[in-house]
């Protein structure tokens, strides 16, 4: 049996003209499988809305107060873990360092106290170089190199602060 | 800004008392769109509380530009599904516990509750058994077409389909359904027939 157009008026829910409906109603009447296909349709349209059982809320607190205290745990044994595994791995990386430490610490004290002195007095010679440069260098730019350096240093700092600001406030995602 | 985006710009700045309110007030089309894709008043009631969950989790990610409604039927139509892929594998577990192993209260089943009653004994529904007999994907188009008049853009936007993936399923699927209500009828008549041989009067 041919069941179109009637198979498709069905499945798409077309909304159907008098003349078309009454050709829909002789043809169910005659076909099981379009009668079917109506009387599913129908069915679907006329299936009730299911409530949950009363106090569904207060369910869902008491479930998201125990979701939130088991993450909570999660999280302290998370760090807990990383702790003990960060102490462990500094102890095996660390442990010919404290052995010769134990065995002459008097040649450790007189090492690491040069090594200090000596980044100190670089960073001091440094300081002093910057400080000369600092001096002589207003000499030699003109005044719109300024111009142009500030220019610069405001667009990048504004570029900055623009970026930030856009992705701070960007939905991020539209689903799950 | 009506009084629902106000709830959720709420929840989505920390207030768990704005986000109750929504839980409030989508219950029902939560709960019973895990009720038609499961079939299990209990399971149901366990799948829509994770989807309250879930949706809780991501209200970060939640675009507002998108109707609330469409994006948390989205998430507990795909717990949904995923519930019902794995069922096929392992079976469902009936233990009231979520996704992290904790236990929590769930309602007394067995409690007098007219609610469920009249839900359970809707058990042997026609609508029921033909929506068991779908796809899961397929099933949750359905409910979402004929129980939320969801047009094809907005299924397609939920399930993450195309338009046309999801008219051949909304197609395919009513036909199934037909074949099975073709079925049901011919054991009606089958039945009524055995009954009326059977009868001492014939």
């Amino acid at each position: 049996m041919n069941h179109q157009p009637f198979e498709s008026w069905l499945l798409d829910d077309k909304h159907l003209s008098a003349n078309e409906k009454r050709e829909l109603d002789a043809h169910v009447r005659t076909c099981r499988y379009c009668s079917a296909l109506a009387g599913t349709g129908l069915a679907l349209r006329s299936a009730n809305v299911v409530s949950p059982a009363a106090g569904f809320t207060a369910r869902f607190q008491s479930r998201l107060t125990a979701h939130k205290i088991a993450e909570r745990r999660r999280r302290l044994w998370g760090l807990i873990l990383l702790a003990i595994t960060g102490a462990i791995l500094l102890g095996i990386l660390a442990a010919p360092l404290i052995k010769t430490f134990v065995s002459s610490s008097v040649e450790w004290f007189t090492a690491l106290t040069s090594y200090f002195l000596y980044v100190y007095t670089s960073f001091q010679a440094f300081g002093d170089i910057a400080s000369v440069l600092a001096r002589m260098a207003p000499n030699f730019i003109p005044t719109y190199g300024w111009m142009v350096m500030l220019s610069t240093v405001a667009g990048l700092g504004l570029i900055w602060i623009i970026s930030i600001w856009r992705f701070s406030n960007k939905p991020q995602g539209v689903s799950l | 800004m009506n009084e629902e985006q106000t709830w959720v710009l709420q929840a989505q700045q920390g207030d768990d008392e704005a986000f109750t309110r929504l839980v409030e007030t989508y219950q029902t089309p939560v709960f019973n769109l895990c009720y038609r894709m499961l079939g299990e008043p209990e399971l149901a009631e366990d799948a829509a509380q994770e989807a309250f969950l879930r949706a809780y989790q991501h209200m970060h990610r939640y675009d507002q530009k998108r109707p609330f409604a469409t994006w948390l039927l989205s998430i507990a139509a795909h717990y949904c599904i995923d519930r019902l892929r794995r069922k096929k594998f392992i079976g469902f577990s009936m233990d009231a516990e979520d996704e992290d192993g904790n236990s929590y209260e769930l309602p007394d089943i067995d409690a007098p509750n007219p609610e469920i009653e009249s839900i359970k004994g809707q058990t042997n529904d026609r609508v029921h058994s033909m929506l068991d007999g779908l796809d899961e994907t397929d099933r949750a188009a359905i409910i979402m077409r004929y129980w939320y008049d969801y047009s094809e853009k907005e299924i397609a936007a939920s399930l993450q389909l195309t338009v046309s993936a999801v008219k051949s399923r909304l197609h395919r699927s009513r036909k199934s359904m037909a074949g099975m209500w073709q079925e049901q009828e011919e054991d009606l008549l089958a039945e009524m027939e055995r009954r009326h041989h059977e009868s001492p009067a014939f």
